[in-house]
């Protein structure tokens, strides 16, 4: 049975701003929308939900990490209602119901948690810094395990509890029973969406920001895996250097458009933007030109004399990897992967049910 | 002598679109000058969000009761009261002065506002007020527009023996009616009601229908219109003619057909249709061979009436003095093609209502019978009674109507003419599936939602959901929508698709407007003085409204209109008076009058 939160709306008024209530559900944003298929009708059904308050199907629908906000349906709804902006602000909201530590909660709806939050790590930053005597060497040498050891945990401490209780909600609470096998195959696609984010390509809007979008994950997961596996900072070698420098160019160039589409707001999917699409956007913008800057500090053999770079880009990275990461925007990367292996076990039960005449779904 | 209540006055910083010209300094001054007032709140600085602050404003004043100063103050009623209701004062002690609505061009924006609200205060409904004098009036009036409207409203003021000079911009009277198949609800054809009508114009000895004509200018007062009317040059003499067609039979030139709604072809030289009003032919200056090139004149040569065609006619202006203008222009069909994402006017089979209205007209281009568009000779779609029948038919409502990015209005008559076109759609081919999208089905007249009930019953698909798009594959239409109420989404293959495109202002509702000196509401309609109670009535003394004009209407609700504009003509025929413009008081008579009346009621 689906209890009713009458106060939802007003819950959910924190993670993003809308005029759902304007909506006369025409079903003109479903139709629009290229990714709805059988089973998984959204926007409009998360309108009715939002507006009915029926947050138990709000938690067990994986539907908002299906859109790929390309704005088609806020642009064309008869009644303004901006329904892919309601995608986008579940997205959101399912971000801290997913989370079990409460932390991202108070990090989306409070600016002032936010900012202390991340004070609190730029402190720290440089109180090590301090216990090591501001000494470059042993302040690098502190940052390239930090950085191992912050992934690390997050993993396993946030984001993995964090993924089976999406699992939880979607999957075992709805009493979804697929065969073994689909859990198994189905991990190849989500592997393949994780890294292409091919079902944008789907949104004829997004075909640009698709290849932008996935150069720069590329970029970001080659920053990653070459400063943390290949050691950049420290390395001689001159191919890891170059791939660096590269990569990090990469990513606050593209950042950096991001940043100016967001300002300008032309089109539906930088119009609207939450403090955590900034916080996203800017610290992304802010890690790559650091690390970039830090190597040409490096080769310069200026580091030295130049310590403060390197906290700076510490600190960002710190911010990064124990707030932005476990419980901000980055999320997506993994919440959409799974979603959309989610909604294919979900599928597949769908239609087998409809074989054995459980459901009846008429085309 | 009853007490004066202490009073709260709340003014509001809105006012619909002209917001910008008002001096709200003015009009705070202005209220501040009453006694009774004893405070003012500004809605820049008290926004709506809780009574509870209003109330104890309201227990620290002892306000007794609030006045609201708005556009539509109607709507922000509900929360005064509840905070009367808290302040334990009785909440049915609000006023309503909603002053910033229906201001007349040219009327001083700030001394209106005051006058409304004097009246207000006063307790003077503001129409009181203004039923001072009247202009003597001419008998004679004037209809502009030949359409249902025009007619009925001509007709009845005809009948009683006065004169109606009926202007018609197009070369027939008849309007979009005539384009009509069958009428909703009772499937009545349209002709059968109409024609009938329109021969009783041309012959009835108290109108003097001029066709293919314009309003040029407007001047006087009410009561005494000098009106000057521009009469285009038809080239072809009404009273000659015989209409035998032999003209267009030769005619080189072929243009494609505003009656038909460009589903045929006719000449330069025409008549719109068969039953037209005047029965008699006229020549299109814009595609005629002669006029624009001063080479061809076949039509003169093959007339059998001698100088019955003079191809140099030039247009004339003849002037009437009229008592009362009846405004009957209609309305024009949204432009389909405006919404891309259906498609109109790149793909052949998707057609609009009206278009389909004369498809399935026996007296229509392909003589009743639905076909698809095929391509001639040429490779020009058109409509080849040969061609085959389309053997599913899919209607799409409110296209352009409830729709912020195009019309925010309900165009009333779409949901009703799409059931009537889908039933007609099942006479002509019975085998054909007809599916319905629509959003809300709004059956709300008399016998209409049985008439829906009737449709479903036919067994036509009427599916919940708005179509989002149309596309085109293997020759067929591909639509796809939500379909709300089985929870699955159609992507849906048929041969044809309709749009019920909505109701707009006609083209010429702007200039027109503005030479008679109405307003016209934020949708774009013309302005009736008073939504409730006068709908026929505009602030322009002896300017009345009749049809669509003023708003989309069915044609029984036209016709209604009409014949209430034609009552009131009559009304001051009789009274020998016409209202004056409400421009034209003096709005310090009108406060003057309020506050004469309310101390007669104290007394």
């Amino acid at each position: 049975m689906n209890r009713i939160d009458p106060d939802f709306k007003e819950k959910l008024k924190p993670f993003g701003i809308g005029n759902w209530n304007e909506c006369y559900h025409c079903g003109n944003c479903t139709a629009t929308c290229p990714h709805t298929e059988e089973g998984f009708l959204f926007p409009r059904k998360g309108i009715r939900a939002v507006q009915m308050g029926l947050t138990e199907s709000i938690h067990k629908n994986v539907d908002p990490w299906l859109c790929y906000y390309c704005g088609d349906c806020s642009e064309s709804c008869p009644r303004d209602a901006n329904p892919g902006e309601l995608m986008m602000t579940l997205r959101r909201y399912l971000i801290t119901k997913y989370d079990w530590t409460g932390f991202s909660r108070i990090l989306y709806t409070s600016v002032p948690a936010l900012i202390i939050a991340f004070i609190l790590v730029a402190i720290s930053i440089i109180g090590i810094g301090y216990t090591k005597n501001f000494n470059v060497n042993s302040i690098m040498e502190f940052g390239h395990q930090f950085e191992l050891i912050a992934i690390l945990s997050v993993a396993i401490i946030i984001l993995l509890p964090n993924i089976l209780r999406m699992l939880w909600f979607t999957l075992v609470k709805e009493k979804v029973r697929a065969p073994l096998l689909s859990y198994i195959i189905g991990f190849g696609d989500l592997i393949l969406h994780m890294f292409t984010q091919k079902k944008t390509l789907k949104c004829e809007e997004n075909r640009l920001q698709w290849f932008e979008h996935f150069i720069l994950v590329l970029g970001y997961l080659i920053l990653l895996f070459t400063t943390v596996f290949l050691n950049w900072f420290g390395t001689e070698s001159i191919y890891v250097v170059f791939l660096g420098y590269i990569v990090g160019a990469v990513t606050f160039i593209i950042t950096f458009l991001f940043i100016i589409r967001r300002i300008r707001k032309k089109s539906e999917i930088s119009k609207y933007s939450h403090p955590s699409d900034w916080l996203f956007i800017v610290w992304l913008f802010l890690m790559g030109l650091s690390a970039f800057l830090v190597r040409v500090f490096i080769d310069l053999n200026i580091i030295g004399n130049h310590l403060w770079l390197y906290l700076l880009h510490l600190i960002v990275l710190a911010q990064w990897a124990v707030l932005i990461v476990p419980f901000g925007k980055w999320t997506h990367f993994l919440y959409r992967s799974f979603a959309i292996y989610i909604a294919k076990i979900k599928k597949e039960v769908l239609v087998k049910q409809r074989d054995k005449g459980i459901v009846t779904i008429v085309t | 002598m009853s007490r004066t209540l202490v009073t709260g006055v709340y003014l509001s910083h809105s006012a619909n679109n002209h917001s910008h010209s008002i001096d709200y300094k003015d009009i705070y001054c202005f209220i501040q000058n009453v006694p009774e007032i004893t405070k003012i709140w500004n809605s820049s600085e008290n926004p709506l969000t809780d009574p509870e602050h209003f109330a104890k404003e309201i227990r620290k004043n002892n306000i007794e009761r609030i006045l609201i100063a708005a556009y539509r103050p109607g709507f922000i009623k509900p929360f005064f009261a509840k905070a009367l209701q808290k302040a334990g004062k009785a909440a049915e002690n609000i006023i309503l002065a909603d002053i910033f609505s229906g201001i007349p061009d040219g009327m001083p924006l700030n001394e209106w506002a005051k006058a409304k609200l004097i009246c207000a205060l006063s307790g003077i409904p503001f129409d009181i007020s203004l039923l001072s004098e009247h202009n003597p009036a001419q008998s004679e009036t004037l209809i502009i527009g030949g359409g249902i409207a025009g007619i009925q409203a001509a007709l009845e003021i005809a009948n009683s023996h006065n004169k109606v000079y009926l202007v018609e911009k197009t070369g027939t009277i008849g309007g979009h009616m005539a384009m009509f198949d069958k009428t909703f609800p009772t499937l009545d054809c349209a002709a059968c009601i109409l024609t009938p009508k329109m021969v009783d114009i041309s012959q009835h000895s108290y109108i003097e229908l001029m066709s293919y004509s314009e309003i040029k200018s407007v001047l006087g007062i009410p009561g005494n219109y000098r009106v000057e009317i521009l009469k285009k040059a038809r080239r072809v003499n009404v009273k000659t003619c015989t209409g035998c067609g032999t003209c267009a039979e030769k005619c080189p030139t072929s243009v494609k057909s505003e009656f038909d709604q460009g589903t045929s072809l006719r000449k330069a030289i025409y008549m719109p249709f068969p039953q037209a009003v005047p029965n008699k032919y006229l020549i299109d200056a814009d595609s005629c061979r002669y006029v624009q090139t001063g080479k061809c004149g076949v039509c003169v040569k093959v007339c059998p009436v001698e100088n019955c065609i003079d191809l140099d006619e030039k247009d004339q202006i003849v002037e009437v003095t009229v008592g009362n203008i009846i405004v009957a222009t209609g309305f024009k069909p949204f432009d389909a093609s405006r919404m891309e994402q259906y498609g109109y006017g790149k793909y052949p089979n998707v057609i609009t209502s009206l278009e389909l209205e004369r498809l399935v007209n026996a007296a229509g281009p392909t003589g009743g019978n639905i076909v698809l568009r095929s391509q001639d000779k040429k490779g020009n779609w058109i409509f080849d009674t040969d061609s085959p029948q389309p053997k599913s038919l899919a209607l799409i409502h409110c296209i352009g109507s409830r729709d912020e990015n195009y019309n925010r209005y309900c165009s009333r008559v779409c949901c009703m003419y799409s059931l009537k076109l889908a039933h007609l759609i099942g006479d002509k081919i019975p085998e054909a599936e007809v599916f319905e999208y629509y959003i809300d089905m709004r059956a709300y007249g008399k016998g209409y939602e049985e008439f829906y009930k009737r449709i479903e019953e036919e067994g036509v698909h009427i599916i919940r959901g708005k179509t989002a798009k149309i596309d085109e594959k293997n020759n067929r239409l591909l639509l796809r929508t939500e379909d709300i109420e089985n929870d699955r989404i159609l992507e849906q293959s048929v041969d044809m698709i309709v749009l019920a495109v909505g109701l707009e202002p006609g083209s010429d509702t702007d200039k027109l407007s503005s030479m008679l000196g109405i307003s016209r509401s934020d949708d774009g309609w013309l302005e009736e003085s008073d939504a409730l109670s006068n709908t026929n009535q505009t602030f322009s003394g002896g300017i009345l409204l009749a049809g669509t004009c003023q708003g989309p209407k069915d044609i029984p609700d036209s016709v209604v209109q009409a014949s209430a504009a034609a009552s009131s003509v009559i009304q001051s025929i009789m009274q020998k008076g016409v209202p004056k413009s409400l421009a034209s008081i003096p709005l310090e008579d009108i406060k003057q009058k309020a506050m004469e009346l309310s101390a007669l009621n104290k007394d």
